[in-house]
């Protein structure tokens, strides 16, 4: 698992750490009980606060990515495939936002865009 | 209890006031990054933190004691670090080190010591005139931890150093949080080393505090649009919106600061300021420091 952060973005650390273990459980990258670095080790790796590491370790224990276990190293935590995907349903609706905000802002027709995004997801299926 | 407590302060040289009245304080265990540009007031906040310099009026508790009473007593808990900090050239690491532990004769750790100067492989036996003034300041950085300080402070401790070399330090300091989970006030203008090591930010401007934010919500909660100028459209306008925080006129467009997530100012600058299609993003903290302090006279 490489997480990498980018200081630079506008997204707070936290968060990109988040996206990043999220996008990790959907894509199967991490399966469930798999166990995560310490907050210690992953401060040190990335170079932020560990403070920072807690906060998007708790954001994703709240969301149910994570589980955690006194005294042991946290790990992905077991969801019905329900849960997976309405998981995988909010990445792409997170995904998908900035590009509603262009859609707003170069004033396209809902109908037109949402045909674009069909004929792209088309153009784009991978191979049989 | 507040690992640092400002009422008031306002403190300067001779006639002229460096600080203008402020007020904040720093809970333990937070990592507070002070940020403002050349002459802003960030050493003069320091070193009146370190009872340095004494305010005009105002209270200072640094560790819930005033540091102005028993100096001594404070600076047993305190580590610090500056800029300019010179270390004796003609002893050697290893003894440089020594002299520190004899400060802290009661409180100093040899194995935390011996553990972070191994980390950075700093030699114990050459000169300080020998070292390279990256590794100078990891051997003032440890001499400031190693008898575990409840807080420390940090003025530009990056100053002057190549990008490796600041990120060496960045590493020593974030592996003291790790090992210690002091509280830290660190002044600094590289805000990527900002973002990294703070969870809170105080920009100071010509004296007074700008901003005193959670650093996410920096981010998350400041929104930078780029808005045409077109008539009917001035700074006092967008500025009369309660959330916009600054604006600052390039050529013929403003860069207006809100206060809102991108969205909100989205909708803010459509349905109540009157402004269609008008670029907005999230702003990483160098963005927002220009923003807003370039706007400031």
């Amino acid at each position: 698992m490489l997480i990498l952060v980018d200081p630079n973005n506008g997204i707070p650390v936290y968060r990109q750490i988040m996206d990043q273990i999220k996008f990790f459980v959907s894509s199967g990258v991490l399966k469930p009980g798999d166990a995560l670095p310490s907050t210690r080790s992953l401060s040190a790796d990335l170079g932020v606060n560990p403070m920072t590491i807690s906060k998007a370790y708790s954001f994703l224990e709240r969301d149910d990515v994570l589980e955690r276990r006194p005294g042991r190293p946290l790990i992905v935590k077991a969801i019905s495939d329900e849960e997976q995907t309405r998981q995988r349903m909010d990445q792409l609706r997170e995904a998908l936002s900035p590009a509603v905000r262009v859609v707003r802002q170069l004033d396209i027709e809902a109908d037109r865009a949402i045909e674009t995004f069909r004929q792209m997801l088309k153009d784009q299926e991978p191979m049989k | 209890m507040k690992a640092i407590e400002f009422s008031n302060v306002t403190c300067g040289y001779g006639p002229k006031t460096v600080l203008d009245a402020i007020s904040f304080d720093v809970p333990s265990g937070e990592v507070i990054g002070l940020v403002g540009r050349n002459g802003a007031g960030k050493t003069t906040l320091i070193r009146s933190a370190m009872a340095m310099i004494k305010p005009h009026s105002g209270a200072i508790q640094i560790l819930g004691q005033d540091p102005f009473v028993q100096p001594e007593l404070v600076k047993e808990r305190i580590g610090y670090v500056s800029e300019d900090q010179i270390l004796p050239p003609f002893l050697k690491t290893h003894d440089v080190m020594e002299l520190h532990k004899s400060l802290y004769p009661k409180t100093w750790d040899d194995h935390l010591a011996r553990s972070l100067a191994g980390t950075f492989n700093l030699p114990q036996n050459q000169k300080i005139s020998k070292l390279s003034k990256g590794q100078a300041r990891q051997v003032a950085l440890v001499c400031a931890v190693a008898h575990r300080p409840e807080l420390l402070i940090l003025d530009e401790p990056a100053g002057g150093l190549d990008p490796s070399a600041r990120r060496e330090f960045l590493e020593t300091s974030i592996a003291f949080l790790n090992e210690c989970g002091s509280t830290i006030l660190f002044s600094s203008h590289y805000m990527t080393d900002v973002e990294r090591m703070s969870n809170r930010l105080l920009m100071l401007h010509s004296g007074r505090i700008l901003l005193d934010r959670d650093m996410d919500e920096l981010k998350e909660e400041f929104t930078l649009t780029v808005i045409p100028e077109v008539e009917g459209i001035d700074s006092d306008l967008l500025l009369d919106h309660p959330s916009c925080l600054s604006v600052r006129k390039r050529d013929d467009r403003f860069h207006a600061v809100f206060q809102l997530t991108t969205s909100a100012a989205q909708h803010v600058l459509e349905k109540e300021i009157g402004i269609t299609g008008c670029p907005t993003k999230a702003m990483n903290l160098e963005e927002l420091f220009v923003e807003v302090t370039g706007s400031q006279k």
